[in-house]
């Protein structure tokens, strides 16, 4: 009964902070260019974003890879898409002390640094299991 | 219209782990960085924009609060990124329920959803492309990321509301609904959650550097880095964007006005008392940086003109364009030490980028409310 309680104020919670939101929107200027932003990050994600990930996990459950090869992948993706607007942020910065780096490099190198590391972790794992299995084969021979 | 229900749609997903374990395990993280998000910026809103119950009240300390609870809040919005997107692929087949609504109840409840996804994803998205100034949209940033972060708070609470029974079923790797889960799926979901995050590790050590500036060295992604900008601080207004240009030192004056107003030479102005402080610059987009400042305190210049002790001050910029050209501030950021009119930056003379002759520099002010090439003080009453 206490739980149904704390459920409902938390829900009552959500819409009145919601109608706070929503009361703001109606103040701001361009409403209707407001809404097909919002829109429009959902179309974009639900028909294009959400299923290109989902092809290209199918692709790699297909091939055998998972572990390792799937959470490079999964890192990779994020840096790329947390790098998406400095590597292609159209037109000059306002001055020389924004966007100071060379990010097409430094994309390259994290990602390069990903690779490395899923490398050295799929590397140990089979160092680890070669040297598991010899032993379990000596015990065999032991035990013969 | 027939039985829409053909080979292809809706589509059946084979996949594993679209299930409530994983969206629990990972919903819970992100929700602890929306909250993150939303305190920061309701504070970054509050000190930037302060409704009038608060303009003479907002406190001057900690001196590097703005730093860490803006710094937070980029971060911790970079760190949602990989969380709502590995979220979202794990509910993604519950968009194809069929049939797609089944009551009103339902409905309601798959609106409030879409309304959750559409601003969770909007706001992350600004929010990124605010740090690098970039604008493609036709509104305002300011009130509608500020508007609709409201809408993803509330949205996100009554999602809670309603997913609560299933949220405790799957809370732990024990709970009743975890356990009912094929068992075969734990070691795949673990690899899984290790890998977002270690996604969330990535974004965050390439880009917080910018303002968390021990990890400056792998700072790859941020759009600032601290060690770039004129005197070694990043600006965002720069002398000839403010049109200002090259102020001559023989021609500057300050004029405090107040109930003994008066004015001041840069000579004058360097003949008074000289404090030293260490001061953060924290821009609202996220990077900042310390740094010393050298000047004469406010303070000092209120009590020349003879200012009320509870007295707000406004402070006038000599810029000619861009916002920002004024700022107030209450009588704890006006009567703090640490309040200073710098002439002076890591021990050179000001460049004009930074604010030269002189600056306003106090602890616990978001960055734009750091007025450069100020020309006047106002006391108010």
């Amino acid at each position: 009964m206490r739980m149904n309680l704390a459920r409902l104020s938390m829900g009552a919670a959500g819409l009145v902070v919601s109608g706070v939101g929503v009361q703001l929107l109606l103040d701001v200027r361009d409403l209707p260019g407001v809404l097909v932003w919002l829109g429009g990050a959902v179309v974009l994600h639900d028909a294009l974003i959400a299923p290109l990930v989902l092809l290209v996990g199918w692709a790699l459950v297909r091939g055998g890879a998972r572990g390792p090869v799937r959470g490079a992948l999964l890192v990779a993706g994020a840096l790329t898409a947390v790098a998406l607007p400095v590597l292609l942020r159209p037109g000059r910065p306002a001055n020389s002390s924004v966007l100071p780096l060379d990010y097409p490099r430094d994309w390259l190198l994290a990602l390069v640094a990903v690779a490395a590391v899923a490398a050295l972790v799929r590397a140990a794992r089979w160092v680890r299991r070669g040297r598991r299995r010899p032993t379990r084969r000596a015990l065999r021979n032991c035990s013969r | 219209m027939g039985d829409m229900r053909s080979r292809t749609f809706p589509p059946v997903f084979r996949g594993r782990l679209h299930d409530p374990r994983t969206a629990t395990s990972i919903g819970r993280w992100l929700g602890l960085a929306f909250a993150v998000c939303f305190v920061t910026g309701l504070i970054s809103h509050v000190l930037q924009h302060p409704p009038g119950w608060a303009a003479d009240d907002l406190p001057s300390r900690p001196a590097w609060g703005y730093r860490l609870t803006q710094g937070l809040h980029v971060a911790s919005g970079i760190a949602a990124i990989p969380l709502l997107l590995a979220k979202l692929w794990t509910v993604y087949p519950r968009l194809f329920a069929w049939p797609p609504v089944r009551s009103v109840r339902h409905a309601l409840e798959r609106l409030s959803v879409a309304v959750l996804v559409g601003a969770a994803l909007f706001e992350v998205a600004t929010g990124l492309l605010n740090t690098v100034q970039w604008y493609p949209w036709p509104f305002s940033f300011v009130p509608v990321h500020y508007a609709v972060a409201w809408l993803v708070t509330g949205s996100l609470l009554l999602h809670i509301a309603v997913k609560a029974p299933e949220i405790r079923a799957h809370w732990s790797r024990r709970s009743p609904g975890t356990t009912a889960l094929p068992e075969e799926d734990g070691p795949d979901r673990r690899s899984l959650l290790a890998a977002v995050a270690a996604a969330v590790g990535a974004v965050t050590v390439t880009t917080v550097g910018q303002s968390f500036t021990p990890l400056k060295d792998l700072d790859l992604l941020a759009p600032r880095h601290p060690d770039h900008g004129p005197q070694g601080l990043p600006v965002n207004r720069t002398a000839v964007a403010a049109g200002v240009g090259a102020i001559p030192a023989e021609r500057y004056r300050l004029t405090v006005a107040g109930p003994r107003p008066y004015t001041l030479t840069l000579d004058e102005l360097r003949g008074l008392p000289q404090h030293e402080v260490e001061l953060p610059i924290a821009c609202v987009e996220g990077w900042s940086k310390s740094a010393h400042w050298t000047g004469a305190r406010v303070v000092d210049l209120l009590e020349l003109a003879g200012a009320p002790p509870h007295a707000r001050v406004r402070v006038v910029s000599l810029q000619t364009r861009g916002g920002y050209r004024v700022s107030e501030m209450g009588h704890e950021h006006a009567r703090d030490p640490l309040t200073l009119l710098a002439l002076r930056l890591n021990g050179e003379e000001l460049s004009p980028d930074h604010g030269y002759p002189v600056r306003l520099i106090a602890p616990n002010r978001p960055g734009v409310l750091q007025t450069k090439w100020v020309g006047r003080l106002e006391v108010l009453t």
